[in-house]
Parts: C-alpha cells; structure tokens; sequence
C-alpha cells in the first residue's frame, strides 16, 4: 500500500472527520475566490466604463458629480443641464484637442409609451463625438442616422418588437456595445438630432413630453491633446469657465472607489478571522484524530513504516482533502459569482464584469493553494507529534 | 458519505421549493394585465409552482437517503435526485422559462438560485452513485 491509498483509506474510514476537514477547506477557498472575483470584477468594470467613455475629463455642471457618476455607473438616470457655449469656451482653451457635449435624458417610468422604464439615454453630437462614432464607423462603417440607437448590452428590443419605443417614438437599435458591467450597459446612445425628434413628437406620443432645456447640454467630454498636462488644463476649464466641475479620468468613480476599499477592509478583517478559525479548527480535528488513531499508527511503525512515511501520509491525507474541498468550494463560489452577477451588482450597487478565462484561472489556482497551505499549517505540528511517538508505547496504551 | 448528501438533498429541497415562490415577479407586485383588465402571473410565477413540486420529490429523496441502508436503494434515489436536479434547472430555462427583462428579480435571483440548487443536487447524486457503486466493489 502505497502513501496515496493510505491517506485515501484514512479519509474513508473516517467520514465525519474528513467532511469537516474538507468543509472548512471549502468555506475558505470559496470565501477567498468570491471576494476576489467581486472586487476585481468591480475594479475591471470600473476601469472598462472609463475605457469606454473614452474622455481625459468630463466637464460637469457643478455639485452634480456623484449624480453624474452615478448614473454613468449604475444606470440611474440623472437630468443636468449647463449653458451650451460651455462647449465653445472649453474647447478655445490651450490644450483641448476635442471637446464634445452630451444630453442626459431618461425615459418614462411605467408608461405604455416607453418600452423600458426609467431607461438612461445618452445623445451624443456627431461632428465632435469621439466615444461611440470610432466604434460605430469600425463595426458598421457610418454614423446612426435619423431614428436609429446604439445600446449597452442589456438594450434590446421586446418580444415580438423590432423597434425600441421611446416617447410613443420608434427608434431602431443598430448595434449593442461590448459589456462593462457598468450602467452604460442598460444605457441607450442616440445623436442630438434624434433626441430632439423624440422631444418634438413626443408632445403628441408621449404620456408626458421628452424636455429638453433649449441651448442646454448635460456634460463636455473633453479629450486633451497629446503630451498635454491633465491637471492644468482641468486647472485652466475651472477658472475659466465658471460653474462647471472638470472630472480628470484617473479621478472618476472617486465614490465608488471608496466605497470599495472600505469593503475591501471589511473583508479582508472578516477573512482573517474565518482564515485563523478554520487552522485552529482543521487542528484540532487532527489532534483528535491523531490521538485515536495513535495504536494503529504504532502499529504501522511496529511493521516496519519509518517516522517519516507516517508523517508524510498524514500530510497526505490533509492535503487531499483540503484539493477536495477546495476544489468543490471553488466550483460553487465560482457557479454562484457566474449566475448571481446582477443581483450582487444591483443589492450591493457596485459595477461588477466576470474576468477572463486566463485571470479566472489564476484565481482558482491561488485559492485551492491557499487551501492546502492552510491545511497542512494545521496538520502540521499533530502529524509531527504523532510521527515522532514511541511505537511500543503507542501501542500499549 | 451517503448520508450527508442526504442531508444536502434535504437543504437543496428546501431551497427549491421554497425560494423561488417568494422570489417570482408576482410575489414583488407585478402581473400582466389584459385588455380585459384581468391579471394573470407571469411566467416566473408558474415556474415557482412547478418547483414546488421538484422540492418535494428531492426532500423526500432526501429523507429516504438518511434512512436506507442498501446500495441498490441508494443508486435508485440518485437517479431520481439526478433527474429532480435536472427538473429544476429545466424548468426556469427550458420547459417553462422567466421573464424576458433580465432587470427583474425572478432573472436575478429565481432563476440563478434553481439553476445553482439544480447542479448541486446532480452533483450529489452523482455522489450518491459513485460511494454505492465503490461499496458493492468492495462487498463483491
């Protein structure tokens, strides 16, 4: 019998042992491995969000930035205005390459005229926009058109329906955005013309009209030139133009970044504690088991097995255990992240993409070793104790 | 071993048949309308029904599973977990389905919670199979 059908034997002779055992492996792998996920998947989100807004700064009317992000985020629709020549003013200033405004627009909440409830719509200018016209002009090879919508990835059209109803207004979706996990994914993206269509009809179509302040825009997506410095020209935008707040990229989702270190503090106080736990435990029911099992570990001296094979074998035996555990705590962490995604992002309002194949992989991997290094750290000084006892006394005891 | 998963079986049943009823569109104030102006559940709503049903048949395996002691007993109820398990995955994606919007809650936790209990009950069933199998090698 070799060393690997020993510590088999030992975890099937004793199942209640091992179950216990392997559950704190489980419990500690998958804590580990759903933390892990939930805050890079946040952090990945976060920086895909400000990948694709595509802006060095985003110019925003003042006091309005938690709103702003908030909705960019999370998809809660927000309504800011600021005068438009803001744009004209930014745009003038040394260092601004291209400066291009947008509108912040929602639709209806539980009105027949508008397919989706409360849905965030972004309109964009045309001539200025470098955020959604580059990635338009590479998948479809021309700008919308009069009517026609880009959405984020949830944005579709309803059972039956080829067209998004908005204000009593039918638009036609042309294409959906790659996912981020953000808000911009429930978000629907339309040109400064269609939306002032669907205001104007909207009047008539609408439960209630689509309002948009004249000669108002809701934010100045400002992209600088390069080798330009970022904080002057957002120095320059706050003194020149007056009422408005420059966000620099690097600064976005400031909220949201506390927000997540503070959670970030919280878990790893929690995982210190349930990690420090599980050693003591997974020890003690080895101690236990050590103990019980000292005849007939004295017996398998006694024929012949060197101190060295009994401590091997019973390191053996925890560190099977501890890749069954950890294996099955990883599959459930890993399953349960994958098909509770929207209801995390929604209950704990953080932004949340699942990583790639590669990056998922190395996680897995990290956790089932946290597993067996835990596991053998609390089967250690039991499996040296036991190994260096006196076979004779062993089993005459 | 067989009988831990009986336990599991026991919690998965509970889950099954409990949570989604209470997770449905219906149970959050919402139903379709007709022109008629009757209101009818929506299709999360039927499917919470059905699962009542499924936890039923997995609790009873469940407790059948804590009380035999023959290996043929135990194969029997695996399959029958195994099937179960499949149900309730089936029923929210295939033979029934939820809603459409994938914003409301029966998309974000009625469905997720049956598809997870459903692999999980496999799983264990596939336990069950595989420790009775490795019993009958042995008395064999």
């Amino acid at each position: 019998m070799n060393l690997f059908q020993l510590a088999l034997k030992n975890i099937s002779g004793n199942t209640f042992r091992s179950f216990v055992v392997a559950l704190c492996a489980l419990l500690l792998a998958a804590f580990a491995l759903f933390t892990t996920l939930l805050l890079r998947g946040a952090e990945n989100s976060l920086r895909l969000a400000i990948d694709r807004l595509g802006a060095d700064i985003v110019v925003v009317p003042e006091g309005t930035e938690a709103k702003v992000e908030g909705a960019l985020l999370m998809g809660v629709p927000t309504k800011v205005w600021m005068p438009q020549d803001v744009v004209k003013k930014i745009a003038t200033i040394p260092g601004v390459e291209v400066a291009s405004p947008q509108l912040y627009l929602a639709t209806l909440t539980g009105a027949s005229c508008c397919s989706v409830s409360n849905m965030f719509m972004i309109a964009y200018d045309p001539q200025t926009d470098f955020t959604i016209t580059p990635w338009l002009m590479q998948k479809m090879g021309k700008g919308l058109r009069l009517g026609e919508v880009v959405g984020g990835s949830y944005i579709f059209p309803s059972e039956g329906y080829q067209n998004i109803k908005v204000y009593g207004y039918l638009v036609t979706l042309k294409a959906n955005l790659e996912p981020t996990g953000t808000g911009l994914d429930q978000t629907l993206f339309m040109t400064f013309s269609t939306a002032q269509d669907v205001s104007s009809k909207s009047t008539t179509q609408a439960l209630a009209p689509l309002e948009i302040p004249s000669n108002s825009i809701s934010s100045v997506m400002v992209k600088v030139l390069p080798g330009s410095d970022l904080h002057a020209v957002s120095a320059q935008i706050m003194q020149t133009v007056p009422g408005v707040t420059p966000i620099e990229s690097a600064n976005m989702f400031q909220s949201y970044r506390k927000q997540m270190t503070g959670l970030l503090k919280t878990i790893l106080v929690v995982m210190g504690i349930a990690w420090g736990l599980s050693i003591v435990l997974i020890g003690l029911v080895f101690s236990m088991a050590a103990n019980e099992r000292r005849k007939e570990l004295g017996v398998l001296r006694a024929l012949g097995a060197t101190r060295r094979f009994i401590f091997q074998s019973l390191l053996a035996e925890a560190s099977l255990m501890a890749i069954i555990g950890a294996a099955a705590g990883i599959f459930i962490a890993g399953l349960a992240i994958f098909l509770f995604r929207n209801f995390i992002m929604v209950s704990l309002g953080i932004p949340f993409l699942l990583p790639s194949a590669g990056v998922f992989t190395l996680w897995v991997g990290a956790g089932l070793l946290l597993a067996l290094f835990s596991v053998n750290l609390a089967a250690l000084l039991p499996a040296i104790k036991i190994s260096r006892q006196d076979p004779a006394v062993a089993m005459r005891e | 071993m067989k009988k831990i998963m009986g336990g599991v079986f026991i919690v998965l049943a509970l889950v099954i048949g409990i949570v989604p009823s209470f997770t449905d569109c219906l149970s959050q104030g919402l139903a379709l309308t007709t022109t008629t102006g009757l209101t009818v559940p929506m299709k999360c709503h039927w499917t919470a029904v059905a699962s009542i049903g499924v936890g039923i048949i997995l609790g009873l395996v469940g407790i059948f599973t804590l009380l035999s002691k023959r290996n043929e007993t135990f194969r029997t109820l695996s399959g029958i977990g195994g099937v179960s398990g499949a149900l309730a995955i089936a029923f929210p994606t295939v033979l029934i389905g939820v809603c459409a919007n994938p914003a409301h809650y029966c998309n974000m936790v009625e469905k997720p919670t049956l598809i997870l209990s459903g692999i999980l009950a496999i799983t264990a069933s596939a336990v069950i199979f595989g420790a009775s199998r490795k019993n009958m090698e042995v008395v064999g």
